[in-house]
């Protein structure tokens, strides 16, 4: 009976974690820290990559998927993982952490099994063509004040693909070029 | 002008001129002398509807030489010129001015060439309408018919009755009475059924009308055949009698010059896509006889000729057919899983419930496996189209550019009636003027050398189409020259295509593919016509793209053929599905040849390159795991599959084959474009996405290096 409701699951299977509840919990989150009335923040998407902590602007967000079949596709470029099927649309499905020097190989994703459970694929909207970004967790919606970023510091490493950092009580939050991050 | 209105409208006018084009081919095939009066209105009506059209629009150019060519047609129809050979070429060059009006209009241009053409063309057209006199003293007169029948007579059908006279046949009254509700199709039937006796002249409302419920005609009918025939094709509710011949006193006979100036009112003024007024409707006397008819016969009954079946055709963009097979590709794959997920239930331990409706969902699911088959069987009819609509514009230029050569040349065109998809219809068109060229420039002989070969004078160029299980043949073929492979030789080494080493090695057939190469041309002189060296590897990228073969066969002076072999449609494919070191690719089935197993001590290799050899031809051995950079294990033997695009082929290694499936192919877009060898994806039951592979890219990629076929650099 369970392997029924699994299959129920699969073949329903929808981006079962929309960015909408994630709306809903943000103004939750914010209520500690007092709003500074003369600037609205933005909303931003927070996700895990190795225990740091990034974030894309929530427009650029289409949908958040579990992982599903992965196909590999030869001779292409080397930070992408392989091509995924998103309700009959063919994405590719990118990693993002070599380039941000995370990790130093590209993992070898062909089905749910290969990643985490709390693994998730993010799909940003980009004029090029969307495309799915894989991450080790979503962690919800943030609201960060663009007045408020700093500049990432020179540490060395690659900084095209960081935007800049952005605080919340103690949390650091590393805000991605979607565009250079995919590149 | 909107462009939709623009495109709508050059649709409509495109299909005109390709009836035109038809019609005026098989007027000329029958020769000058008595044309069909059938196919002179069918003309009449084309260069008509267009002038309405091109007016409509705006097209002012279009409308004045179309309205020039109407008035010729018109006093052709009614017999006041001869169709002879001046006129049937006037007519055909007007075609051609109106196609390129046509052309220009489509992309919003105006040239002063093509006006000076047009302005030719329309002053020869008005001289010729003005044509011959009439021949004084009217036969009609001495038949005596009816003054006020004859009053309603158009002078159109004034014209038939007249020649039928001369011709010397019978003339008839078939009355006709029918039924209120269903007397435009009794009288469709009963003008079928005497068609094959004689001329049905006109169709008149009946000066003694039937009863309430009935409406009553007279049909003038003409008919060489004897009494007792004609009754034989009667229909119920049709009576035969004599018309004419009958003494009538002359006196009361009003001559035709005193009849009130009369013209077809088919003709005039009638919106293209309006119901056919007839002439019923339109006579004086008639009318006034059966009025309750009438208003019925006002509601678009046609009666002789009619405009409403001018085409029965409707024009749809093609895009929007490509939306609705996508949306069957995704059906069908609904389809699948809703399958898969039946049968899972039903092999479910436990209750009955899940079991039982795992039953009922699988029953469901083969049903609408059956509706969309018959879904999709019936969208890709839609998309055929038969190949006459190619063949029919080819026969024509090769009509004119025989003329032009000054060669003895028998153009054979069979196959039209062969159907294939619109797309691949419309990208035909050039290849095959490419190689029909050819075949009037460089393969076929001047009369006397022809002579001197022992050839009839007169040469033979073939256009032939047949289909051959999922796939369509056709062939281009001449009587002439054949391919000089010596020539060929030197040419491809002139240029620089091949060296003189390789053409050593070379078979005569691989020496004749060269000329596919790109910059190749045997003839120094560049006609006007072809030979402009891009022809040949225009044909093999063209057939490339469509996923078709070409192959050339030849014989030194007794001709060539090529051979182009095109799958029935490229929507929905047929798919070979292989794994690869454990991965599943996709290999469009329309470029596989066939299967073979090879053991891997069977291989050989050629300056380090794997061949393999298949029925005595050496082909290129390519593994796919190596090309693809995928990790390969030692096997004892491969499968190959032998792919074949254009006229090349070559084997792939593969590791298994996993069956045939269709599948519509995705296409990558954004940033997944331009990978190599990959044409896109598809998704299989199980929603995984699996590469389909471009056999054409990935032999050019591979053909590349290997040593007999140079590729071009450029």
């Amino acid at each position: 009976m369970s392997s029924f409701a699994d299959l129920l699951d699969r073949f329903f299977y929808r981006p079962d974690e929309e960015v909408g509840p994630y709306l809903e919990l943000a103004p939750q989150t914010d209520r500690a820290q007092d709003p500074v009335p003369e600037e609205e923040p933005e909303e931003f998407l927070a996700f895990m990559l190795e225990g740091e902590t990034y974030a894309v602007p929530i427009g650029a967000v289409r949908e958040i998927l579990k992982i599903s079949d992965v196909t590999e596709i030869p001779r292409s470029k080397k930070n992408l993982i392989g091509l995924i099927n998103v309700r009959g649309e063919m994405l590719p499905l990118y990693d993002v952490k070599v380039r941000l020097r995370l990790a130093e190989t590209i993992p070898t994703v062909r089905t749910s099994k290969d990643v985490a459970r709390s693994a998730r694929v993010v799909i940003l909207r980009d004029p090029e063509g969307d495309a799915g970004v894989l991450v080790d967790r979503v962690d919800g919606v943030v609201k960060l004040q663009l007045s408020r970023l700093e500049e990432a510091p020179q540490l060395g490493i690659d900084r095209n693909a960081i935007a800049g950092l952005g605080r919340r009580d103690d949390l650091l939050f590393i805000l991605l070029d979607v565009e250079q991050a995919l590149s | 002008m909107a462009p939709r209105a623009l495109t709508d409208f050059v649709a409509e006018a495109t299909e005109i001129l390709d009836t035109l084009d038809r019609e005026l081919m098989a007027l000329e095939e029958r020769g000058s002398g008595d044309p069909d009066p059938d196919r002179l209105n069918a003309i009449f009506r084309a260069s008509h509807s267009l002038k309405g059209l091109s007016a409509m629009f705006g097209l002012e150019g279009l409308a004045r030489l179309s309205h020039r060519a109407e008035d010729l047609l018109d006093a052709l129809r009614l017999g006041k010129v001869h169709l002879d050979d001046t006129l049937l070429e006037a007519l055909s060059q007007t075609v051609d001015v109106l196609h390129a009006m046509l052309g220009e209009a489509a992309r919003g241009e105006d040239t002063a060439d093509v006006k000076e053409r047009a302005e030719v063309v329309s002053a020869e057209l008005r001289r010729l309408a003005r044509g011959q006199a009439v021949e004084s003293g009217d036969v009609l007169d001495a038949i005596g018919i009816d003054p006020s029948v004859r009053a309603v007579f158009t002078e159109y059908e004034e014209h038939r009755l007249r020649e039928n006279v001369k011709k010397g046949v019978g003339l008839w009254k078939v009355r006709a009475v029918f039924g209120l509700d269903d007397f435009d199709t009794r009288l469709t039937e009963l003008n079928r059924a005497l068609k094959p006796l004689g001329e049905v002249v006109s169709t008149l409302p009946s000066s003694q009308p039937g009863d309430d419920a009935s409406i009553a005609f007279d049909l003038i009918f003409g008919s060489g055949r004897d009494r007792e025939e004609i009754q034989g094709a009667l229909i119920e509710g049709s009576s035969l009698s004599p018309l004419g011949r009958v003494p009538v006193p002359p006196p009361s006979v009003p001559l035709p010059t005193n009849l009130p100036p009369k013209k077809a009112p088919v003709w005039d003024d009638v919106s293209v896509s309006g119901p056919a007024l007839t002439p019923i409707s339109s006579s004086g006397s008639g009318i006034s006889s059966s009025p309750s008819g009438l208003t019925r016969l006002s509601g678009g009954a046609p009666v002789e000729t009619s405009m409403r079946s001018l085409t029965n055709t409707v024009r749809v963009d093609i895009g929007r057919l490509d939306g609705l097979m996508n949306s069957i590709g995704e059906l069908l794959l609904i389809r699948s899983n809703i399958e898969r997920l039946a049968e899972a239930a039903r092999q479910t331990q436990g209750t009955a419930l899940p079991k039982l409706w795992g039953q009922e969902l699988q029953r469901e699911a083969r049903s609408l496996e059956r509706r969309l088959d018959e879904l999709q069987k019936g969208v890709l009819e839609v998309r055929m189209v038969p190949l006459g609509q190619v063949f029919d514009k080819l026969a024509r230029l090769m009509r004119r550019l025989v003329k032009e050569s000054g060669k003895d040349i028998a153009f054979d065109v069979s196959g039209g009636d062969v159907e294939l998809d619109k797309l691949i219809v419309e990208e035909l068109s050039d290849p095959l003027m490419h190689l029909l060229r050819n075949a009037l420039d460089h393969g076929v002989e001047q009369p006397e050398q022809r002579q001197a070969r022992g050839k009839s004078g007169r040469a033979t160029i073939g256009l032939v189409a047949r289909q051959q299980g999922n796939h369509v043949i056709i062939e281009v073929k001449d009587d002439g020259n054949g391919l000089d492979e010596a020539r060929i030789r030197e040419v491809a080494i002139e240029r620089g295509l091949v060296t003189r080493d390789q053409t050593e090695e070379m078979e005569r057939r691989e020496l004749l593919n060269l000329v596919f190469q790109p910059g190749f041309s045997t003839r120094r002189d560049v006609s006007e016509l072809s030979g402009r060296g891009v022809g040949l590897d225009v044909v093999k990228t063209n057939l490339q793209r469509l996923s078709g073969l070409i192959d050339i066969e030849s014989r030194r002076a007794q001709g060539t053929t090529f051979t182009l072999t095109l799958p029935l449609t490229l929507a929905i494919i047929r798919a070979l599905m292989v794994s690869v070191s454990g991965r599943t690719y996709a290999i469009p089935l329309n470029s596989v040849l066939e299967i073979v197993q090879i053991r891997t001590d069977a291989l050989k290799t050629i300056e380090k390159r794997e061949v393999i050899e298949v029925r005595g031809q050496t082909l290129p051995f390519i593994r796919l795991a190596r090309v693809f950079g995928l990790p390969e294990e030692p096997r004892v033997a491969h499968y190959v599959v032998l792919v074949g695009l254009a006229q090349q082929r070559l084997g792939l290694a593969i590791d298994d084959l996993l069956g045939q499936q269709d599948i519509v192919t995705k296409p990558l877009s954004g940033r997944l474009r331009g990978i190599p060898g990959i044409a896109g994806a598809t998704e299989l039951g199980d929603r995984r996405a699996v590469l389909v592979l471009d056999v054409g890219a990935l032999m050019e990629e591979l053909m590349r290096a290997t040593p007999t076929s140079t590729r071009d650099s450029a």
